[in-house]
């Protein structure tokens, strides 16, 4: 029976841990909001140490906090962030994603910067600063950068925030052995902007009952009763962050899959790990490559996404064409299962655009946290409440208290 | 029969064509059995050629059979290509051509820009009339939204 308004916009007859208003996606106060409670206070995954292997190299990163940053391996091997900015007059320092450097020397009025930090050149410093101004007082704003979790570059805007370790916990013990086996090396990134909520796309990697929108995970695994696919369990850990139990996929179920027999360091044959962390942050390692999806926020209906493939640092040329080979079957942007797990986000965002009066989310499943079990949204959005001081189901029950004491 | 010139520039347009109008059994009839597809871009992030597809004829084949049962961008793609070079030698050409993809809305028609790149193109010139023997599509463009499943 279809509903009227009033019924459409009633809340669920379900614990409040089991439903989302749908403003927590498209609410631009409660977005400000993420930034300073969240974003500006969690660990970001920013690169891979791959991607910057010698002295002087450096990538950029556009913080979700609102900071453009740059990270540099430095003249001891060191990795550093600073923000891409020039003391000066506020310019942008580095203005392409990668490079090298023996100092970063802004266009603009070419000041120099070592890759510690420190201001080593201010042409005509004497005649036009005399001795008010000082080199070494101008150096550059470093940001707190830690590598580690299988050399991954992680940076935490707050000076005061946990130590990474603390942060993630033991929630990617369970993948350790794996990341940990020898040295990574991107092979892959790519961005894909879509106009849709940060925590949309990040629940098609927290919860698998979608997997109803994947032909290829249907094939290769749910219809599978050999798989493990109804064993696999969703473990939560404190942090808002969850593992997903490993199965036995079938590629050869599938036609076209162009998969070989290549496995990775630890994983067992056709094994299938994934860690989501807090906030948006994926670790998937699929048997023979290991996916990394980090998504920035730009606004409540705007997303930076971040797809990152990793093999072997060892690999040879044939082994890396075949672990591009076995990615692009579904990962890359022609590949089976990104493609469409980017439209159903996507349509979600259309569907519940800010006054287009969207119904409650549901995460309502319950089956023992295995895998169609909805509680690794139902984790995610308790972390979600816990660190915003609202509801993720009544985001504004505060204001209403606030407004009957006025 | 000699293949000339001309003949080579309408392959490529053919294929555009045939891609256009969702004709794949169209497409595969004017490539070669030993035909491989291609799709790469480079990655100035990483400084590093990313290969997104690398199938042969009949991996191509069943790639497309299987498109029916997965979700797809319903939107319809319209690709643009202009030849730039073709170069002739013995039974084989290469062609290269610029490439425009655009993307048109079935719901209202706006037509926006999806991608752009090249094609690097192998064609056979033997058996008297010009086969698609490789195409490798370069592309620029990285950020495709949302993606899609239809080769370009």
């Amino acid at each position: 029976m279809s509903r009227n308004t009033a019924q459409w916009l009633a809340k669920p007859k379900l614990p409040p841990t089991h439903y989302a208003d749908p403003a927590i996606y498209s609410d631009p106060a409660l977005f400000d909001e993420e930034k300073a409670k969240i974003f500006r206070k969690v660990w970001w995954l920013a690169c891979h140490e791959s991607e910057l292997p010698n002295p002087g190299d450096f990538r950029t990163y556009h913080h979700p906090g609102d900071a453009e940053l740059v990270m540099v391996r430095g003249d001891d091997m060191k990795v550093r962030t600073f923000f891409n900015i020039c003391p000066h007059r506020g310019n942008l320092l580095v203005y392409t994603p990668s490079g090298s450097v023996k100092n970063f020397v802004c266009i603009f009025h070419q000041w120099a910067f070592n890759v510690r930090g420190d201001c080593v050149d201010i042409p005509r410093e004497k005649p036009g600063y005399q001795e008010r101004v000082c080199k070494a007082d101008l150096g550059l704003k470093e940001v707190r950068t830690e590598v580690g979790f299988g050399g991954f570059v992680w940076v935490n805007l707050d000076d005061n925030a946990p130590s990474l370790r603390s942060e993630i916990g033991a929630a990617l013990d369970y993948m350790l052995p794996e990341l940990e086996a020898e040295p990574l090396q991107t092979f892959w990134y790519y961005q894909a902007r879509l106009k849709t909520n940060f925590k949309l796309i990040h629940d098609t990697n927290s919860e698998f009952y979608h997997d109803y929108l994947h032909v290829y995970n249907r094939i290769t695994g749910m219809l599978k009763p050999d798989s493990g696919y109804f064993q696999r369990k969703y473990t939560p850990f404190p942090n808002g962050h969850a593992s997903v139990g490993s199965m036995v996929v079938s590629y050869d179920s599938y036609k076209s899959t162009g998969r070989s027999e290549l496995g990775w360091p630890h994983l067992p044959p056709q094994g299938w790990k994934l860690v989501d962390l807090f906030p948006c942050i994926t670790i998937n390692l699929r048997t023979s490559v290991l996916r990394i999806d980090t998504y920035i926020p730009i606004a409540p209906n705007d997303v930076i996404l971040e797809f990152r493939a990793l093999g072997l640092k060892s690999d040879t040329p044939e082994i890396r064409r075949q672990r591009e080979k076995d990615a692009a079957v579904i990962w890359s942007p022609f590949g089976r299962n990104l493609h469409e797990d980017l439209l159903a986000s996507s349509g979600q965002g259309i569907a519940m655009a800010k006054g287009s009066q969207p119904m409650y989310v549901l995460q309502a499943r319950e089956e023992d946290a295995t895998i169609h079990d909805e509680v690794g949204m139902r984790h995610y959005l308790a972390e979600w409440s816990r660190r915003m001081g609202r509801s993720s189901a009544d985001p504004y029950a505060t204001e209403r208290v606030g407004a009957r004491a006025a | 029969m000699t293949v000339n010139r001309t003949e080579v520039e309408e392959l490529v347009y053919e294929t555009c064509l045939k891609l256009d109008e969702k004709d794949w059994k169209g497409f595969l009839d004017l490539c070669d059995e030993k035909f491989n597809y291609r799709v790469s871009a480079y990655a100035p992030e990483i400084r590093n050629d990313m290969t997104w597809l690398d199938r042969d004829r009949a991996e191509v084949e069943e790639f497309i059979g299987m498109l029916p049962k997965h979700n797809t961008d319903p939107n319809p793609l319209t690709r643009h290509a202009q030849v730039w070079k073709v170069k002739m030698a013995g039974d084989r050409a290469d062609v290269v051509s610029s490439l425009q993809v655009y993307r048109t809305a079935l719901n209202g028609g706006a037509t926006e820009l999806f991608a752009v790149g090249k094609y690097y193109d192998t064609v056979a010139l033997d058996g008297g009339r010009p086969r698609l023997l490789a195409r490798h599509v370069k592309l620029d463009t990285r950020d495709l939204g949302w993606g899609t499943h239809l080769p370009l």
